[in-house]
C-alpha cells in the first residue's frame, strides 16, 4: 500500500468528508471583489479558494498578435506558492500552461468575440488554496467575472469534476479522492444547452461509469450555475430589494 | 505598462497638495481604511490579508527545510519574494517578476530581517546541515497604491499568524517572533509631504520614502524611490510621520 | 411570448421572449429566441426587448461626443485614449481648422501627452480605426475645470431622460458639464464647493444607477445644500 493513502475512501456510502457520492463540497460565489478589474469573482469549493479576474476588451498589444476580425481570449491559470502544501515556485509551469488553454478553450465558446475585432480579453485565475478540481471551480469563477465585466455572452460556463472512487462513481473530487482514486474528470459545460466546453479525463471508466459520471456531473452543475447566477444577482440585488420595500 | 493620467486631473491633485489637502478628503497623516485578516490560507503555516482603502495584499508564510548559508551555518533563511499580479492591475504584465516586484520583496525583506523580528538562530537543525527556511510569498491582489506599507504589515501579520509545523525536528513551543515593525510611505507631491498615497497620488508623485519603525521608535530600514528628491528638513518630517503613523498602524497587528 | 416583465435584473443566457420579438441592446437571438446577453435591468418598449448592461466598456460610435487624453504625438496628429479597447485619432488640421505643415510646425504646442480634449466621432472604418472632429464649437482642448471619470454604463443616467438629470445637476449647482459618453465628465463652476458637490453626485448616481427614484433623490440632495 502507498505510503499515506487511506485504507478506504468511502465507508457505508460516505466519503472522508461525510458526503455521499453525489455530493457538492460547500459552495460560495461572490462578483465584484476586486476594484481595478473590469470584472471579478471569488470562489470557495471545500477548501479550493480561487480569485478570477477580467480585463477588456482592451487594446491588444502587441500589435502583430491581433486578429483583425475578432477579440483575442488570454487566460492565466496560476497557483500560489502558498496554495499547496508543498510550496510551489512562483511562476508557470507546463501543468499549469496546458490548463491554461484548456480553460481558454472552455470559455471562447460562450463569448461574441467577432464584437472587438483587434481587441484583447485577459481573464486570470489565481489558486490562493488548492484542494482538487482547481481548473473547474476557475472556469466558474472566470465566466462569473466575465459577465461582471459586461462582457456579452451567450451562456455562462460552469465546471465541476466527477470520478470514480473505491469502484464508485463520485461528484466534486476531494484531494486525497483526486490523489488515491481510480478516475479525475474535469468538465464544464454551458448550462442553457448542456453544450461541453472542456472535457479530460485521466484513470480508468467503462462505458458505462462514464455515463453515470456525466449525470452526476450535470446535476452538480445545476446546483453550481444556480449560484453562478445568484452572485450576479446579489452584487445588485440587496438595494434593488430595498427599494422595493420601499415602495410597498 | 504605465498608468494613463491626464494634465488636467494631475494639475488639480497638485493644486490640492498646495492647499494642505487630498483628493478623497484625508489630512496629509491620514491612513485609509486599515483592514488586517489573520489565518486566510490554511495550505499556508501562517497567512494574513491586507486592505489598504482599496489595496488588498495576501501574505503566505511556509516553512521548509532546507540548507544554511555557508557562512551562517546556524540560522534559518529568510525568504521574499512578491507577486504583482496582473489581475491586480491592468499595467501588471504575466511574467517573472519586474524591477518594481523585485523592489517591493527586497523592501519587505529588509524590514524583517533587519528588525531582526524573527530569530533565525532558533530555526537551527542541525549545524551546517539543516535549518528550516521561511518563505514569505507576497501576492498583490488589487493595486490601488502604497503595495509596499500594505505588503510590509500583511507579511508581520502572517509572522505571527505562523502555526510551527507538525515535524519532529521542530523542537520549539511556537514560533520564534518578537517585535513588530512597521513600514510607513511618505510621497512627495508639488513639495508637499503625505503618507499612504492611493494611486492617483502616487502616479504624479515625484518621490517617495519608505521608513521602516520599530516600537521605540528605532529606524531598521529606509528606501527611497522615484526620480525626485527630498531635502534633508524633509527627512525629518518624514521620520516624524512613519514614527507617529507607525505606532498607529502598528495597533492594527 | 415574454418571459420577463420590466426592469427586471437578468444575467446572461436568460431567456427573454418567444416569437415575434425585436432583439435590442444586451441581447442576441438563437433558435428564434431572444436571450439576454449581458447582466442587466430588463427594457422593454413594445414588442422591443433590450437589456440595459450595468458594466461595461465604452464602444465608439459616430456622433458620440467624447473626452479623450492624448498619448502619443504622430507625423499628422494625435493618439487619444478613449477609455476603450479603440483609440481615437484626431488629424493636426482638424483641431488647427486649417492646412497644417507638419515639418514647419510644431504641433505639440497645440495638443500634446496628457491634455484631455472634449470631441466627437467622426467616423468609424470596418477596421475600427476611430476619427475625432473638434469642428463644432466648444470643442477642442479641455484648458480648465473638473475630470471625473464612471462607468460608461452609467452615462446615461447622468444625462437622465431627455436630459432631466444633467439639468438638475447644473441648474441647482450653477455649474456646467460636459459629458462624455465613454464615461469622462468634465464640471466647471466658479465655486469649488459646488464643483465637489456635482463630482459627489455623479459618484452617487454611478453607485445607484440601477435604483429608480434616483433623479427625485439627486434634486433633494442638491437643493438641500443651497
Amino acid at each position: 500500500m502507498e505510503a499515506g493513502k487511506p485504507e478506504k475512501l468511502i465507508v457505508n456510502g460516505r466519503r472522508l468528508d461525510g458526503r455521499r457520492p453525489d455530493e457538492l463540497r460547500p459552495l460560495r460565489i461572490k462578483a465584484g471583489v476586486l476594484k481595478r478589474a473590469d470584472g471579478s469573482a471569488y470562489i470557495e469549493l471545500g477548501k479550493n479558494k480561487i480569485l478570477a479576474a477580467v480585463y477588456g476588451p482592451k487594446e491588444m498589444h502587441p500589435r502583430h498578435l491581433q486578429q483583425s476580425d475578432v477579440a483575442v481570449l488570454r487566460c492565466r491559470y496560476n497557483m500560489a506558492p502558498f496554495s499547496v502544501e508543498e510550496r510551489k515556485r512562483p511562476g508557470p509551469d507546463r501543468r499549469s500552461m496546458e490548463i491554461s488553454k484548456v480553460i481558454r478553450e472552455a470559455l471562447e465558446p460562450v463569448l461574441f468575440l467577432h464584437l472587438y475585432p483587434r481587441a484583447v480579453i485577459d481573464v486570470f485565475i489565481e489558486i490562493l488554496q488548492a484542494d482538487a478540481g482547481t481548473r473547474t471551480a476557475g472556469i466558474t469563477a472566470a465566466s462569473v467575472a466575465l459577465a461582471d465585466a459586461g462582457i456579452p455572452m451567450r451562456d455562462l460556463v460552469t465546471g465541476v469534476s466527477a470520478g470514480k472512487v473505491d469502484g464508485t462513481v463520485v461528484l466534486d473530487l476531494m484531494k486525497e479522492e483526486d490523489q488515491w482514486g481510480e478516475a479525475d474528470m474535469p468538465i464544464a459545460v454551458m448550462p442553457r444547452k448542456k453544450r461541453i466546453t472542456l472535457l479530460q479525463m485521466d484513470g480508468n471508466f467503462t462505458p458505462e461509469e462514464f455515463r453515470q459520471a456525466l449525470d452526476l456531473a450535470f446535476k452538480g452543475i445545476d446546483l453550481i450555475y444556480e449560484a453562478q447566477k445568484e452572485a450576479l444577482r446579489e452584487k445588485y440585488l440587496p438595494s434593488l430589494q430595498e427599494e422595493k420595500g420601499e415602495e410597498k | 505598462m504605465k498608468e494613463l493620467i491626464s494634465s488636467v486631473k494631475k494639475d488639480y491633485l497638485l493644486g490640492l497638495a498646495l492647499q494642505g489637502k487630498r483628493v478623497d478628503g484625508r489630512a496629509l497623516d491620514q491612513y485609509r481604511e486599515v483592514s488586517v485578516e489573520r489565518g486566510v490560507i490554511g495550505t499556508a503555516q501562517g497567512s494574513a490579508l491586507v486592505k489598504l482603502g482599496n489595496t488588498q495584499v495576501m501574505v503566505g508564510v511556509k516553512l521548509q527545510k532546507g540548507e544554511p548559508f555557508p557562512d551562517t551555518p546556524t540560522s534559518g533563511i529568510l525568504v521574499v519574494n512578491a507577486e504583482l499580479l496582473p489581475l491586480a492591475s491592468p499595467t501588471f504584465e504575466p511574467g517573472p517578476p519586474n524591477e518594481d516586484a523585485i523592489e517591493l520583496a527586497r523592501v519587505v525583506d529588509r524590514a524583517i530581517r533587519e528588525s531582526q523580528m524573527i530569530d533565525l538562530e532558533k530555526l537551527c537543525i542541525k549545524e551546517g546541515e539543516e535549518v528550516w527556511a521561511v518563505f514569505i510569498d507576497i501576492y498583490v491582489l488589487d493595486h490601488d497604491g502604497n503595495l509596499i506599507d500594505a505588503s510590509v504589515l500583511a507579511s508581520v501579520a502572517a509572522l505571527y499568524d505562523v502555526k510551527p509545523p507538525v515535524s519532529e525536528e521542530w523542537t520549539l513551543p511556537e514560533f520564534p517572533v518578537s517585535k513588530k515593525p512597521v513600514a510607513v510611505t511618505v510621497v512627495k507631491l508639488n513639495g508637499v509631504m503625505m503618507v499612504d498615497a492611493c494611486l492617483e497620488e502616487e502616479n504624479i508623485a515625484e518621490a517617495r520614502l519608505t521608513i521602516s519603525t520599530l516600537e521605540d521608535g528605532s529606524i531598521c530600514a529606509m528606501q527611497k524611490g522615484g526620480s525626485g528628491f527630498f531635502e534633508r528638513e524633509e527627512l525629518e518630517k518624514a521620520y516624524e510621520l512613519a514614527r507617529k503613523c507607525g505606532e498607529e498602524l502598528r495597533k492594527k497587528l | 411570448m415574454l418571459f420577463v416583465g420590466n426592469r427586471e435584473l437578468v444575467v446572461p443566457g436568460k431567456l427573454l421572449a418567444d416569437g415575434d420579438y425585436f432583439a435590442g441592446e444586451g441581447t442576441f437571438i438563437e433558435d428564434g429566441k431572444v436571450f439576454s446577453s449581458v447582466v442587466g435591468l430588463t427594457e422593454i418598449r413594445e414588442k422591443n426587448v433590450s437589456v440595459i448592461s450595468l458594466q461595461g466598456r465604452y464602444i465608439p460610435r459616430r456622433g458620440d461626443r467624447v473626452i479623450g487624453i492624448v498619448t502619443d504625438t504622430h507625423p499628422y496628429g494625435w493618439t487619444l485614449d478613449l477609455n476603450s479597447p479603440y483609440t481615437g485619432n484626431l488629424m493636426a488640421s482638424e483641431l488647427a481648422g486649417r492646412k497644417v505643415d507638419v515639418f514647419r510646425e510644431d504641433i505639440s504646442k497645440l495638443l500634446k501627452t496628457g491634455d484631455a480634449v472634449l470631441a466627437e466621432v467622426k467616423e468609424v472604418d470596418e477596421r475600427w480605426r476611430v476619427q475625432l472632429s473638434v469642428g463644432e464649437r466648444g470643442l477642442g482642448k479641455i484648458r480648465e475645470g473638473r475630470l471625473v471619470e464612471i462607468s460608461p454604463a452609467k452615462v446615461p443616467r447622468v444625462i437622465g431622460r431627455k436630459g432631466s438629470m444633467l439639468k438638475i445637476l447644473q441648474e441647482t449647482t450653477g455649474c456646467r458639464l460636459e459629458v462624455g459618453l465613454n464615461g469622462r465628465i468634465l464640471i466647471r463652476g466658479k465655486d469649488p464647493a459646488k464643483v465637489n458637490e456635482v463630482v459627489e453626485a455623479i459618484l452617487l448616481i454611478e453607485r445607484e444607477a440601477h435604483l429608480s427614484g434616483l433623479t427625485d433623490r439627486i434634486k433633494a440632495r442638491l437643493e438641500g445644500k443651497k
